[in-house]
């Protein structure tokens, strides 16, 4: 399973990539924005988190244009925010976002999140 | 037009009236010194139709005046309401800063004291032979500089913190320089040239705090909304 970890912030990038590799997932490819994700996005790309307050594109206009694309339509999509009112994370929701991890987070809240998204996607 | 902007624009409507109305009324040109002087010690020469008029114009200047001062106040209202607020924001953005990187810094200076004590316990689990401890020993130790990598993500959170605060003090410069140009339009201001964050790259409202409490809100409105 590739995943593709978006995120401005190398830092945040870095932490994600090795919760990551912790939970036995090697396999990541890794974009600063929205856009570059979308020029890194192909089919072999199994997972996307992503971050959503991002120059050039953000983490929801990222969301809307994968579930625009054919080979975007169905693939788990985790934004890890610091954002956290009401309002966002149902318009995150509405953007295709399938779950939601809020900063600072947790390994366990990530491996649980993932977790419940590859059941999901398993079952259909 | 937003309501602070047109409260500048008005003030500033006032002020060129005001300007209009004197220049209107002010003798071809402008008397010097030694002549001012030579008339407050002579009698009046003005005409007598001059001096009638004098009063009347007076009023209106007064009244534009009293209008200028106006709108002085109500912008002087405006941006206090809106600026304090954003000042007093800020400053818990900032304080917040403060306090992140501090609970950062001992959760990591703990989680190091920690770690050289399962490197003790790997020294001596070594010594003994004792390969179960010394398997423990290495878990923990991996336990520990994992949970350092995740205290460094205070670093994204108090970036965008700060970047907030660099937002809010660009606004105060344009406010303020809108405002000095309302008084001399044709003064050049120099401009710090330091460029506002792109609003996109944070969130104003990011923080450390309570992140337990937030993302039961978001689990739960995704369980709820699913």
């Amino acid at each position: 399973m590739k995943f593709l970890v978006v995120d401005d912030s190398s830092t945040m990038r870095r932490i994600v990539v090795n919760s990551l590799q912790r939970i036995g997932f090697d396999n990541t490819v890794e974009a600063g924005d929205g856009r570059e994700a979308l020029e890194k996005f192909d089919p072999s790309v199994g997972f996307v988190i992503t971050d959503w307050n991002m120059p050039n594109m953000t983490g929801t206009e990222l969301a809307r244009a994968l579930r625009e694309r054919e080979d975007g339509k169905q693939v788990p999509i985790l934004m890890v925010t610091a954002r956290s009112v009401r309002e966002d994370i149902i318009e995150a929701m509405e953007a295709g976002v399938n779950n939601y991890i809020v900063k600072p987070f947790t390994p366990q809240i990530l491996k649980e999140k993932i977790d419940a998204l590859m059941s999901m996607a398993a079952a259909g | 037009m937003t309501a602070r902007h047109e409260l500048l624009y008005d003030t500033e409507a006032a002020l060129r009236l005001v300007d209009h109305e004197l220049l209107e009324h002010r003798a071809p040109t402008e008397p010097t010194h030694a002549e001012v002087l030579s008339a407050l010690g002579s009698p009046p020469s003005a005409s007598p139709s001059a001096l009638a008029a004098l009063p009347s114009l007076l009023e209106r200047v007064t009244a534009e005046i009293q209008h200028v001062l106006t709108s002085l106040r109500n912008s002087r209202d405006a941006l206090q309401t809106a600026t304090v607020e954003k000042i007093q924001r800020t400053s818990e953005k900032l304080k917040e800063v403060t306090s992140a990187t501090e609970v950062a810094a001992t959760d990591i200076l703990d989680a190091l004291d920690r770690a050289q004590a399962h490197i003790d316990d790997l020294d001596s689990a070594d010594e003994a032979n004792d390969h179960e401890k010394a398997r423990a020993s290495r878990d923990l130790l991996r336990e520990e500089i994992f949970g350092i990598m995740g205290s460094l993500q205070f670093q994204d959170i108090t970036t965008q913190q700060l970047a907030y605060a660099s937002s809010v003090l660009n606004d105060m410069e344009e406010r303020l320089l809108s405002l000095a140009k309302l008084f001399d339009p044709a003064a050049a201001f120099s401009h710090a040239g330091v460029g506002a964050p792109d609003p996109r790259t944070f969130d104003p409202n990011a923080t450390v705090t309570n992140a337990d409490q937030r993302q039961a809100l978001a689990d739960r409105i995704f369980e709820v909304t699913r």
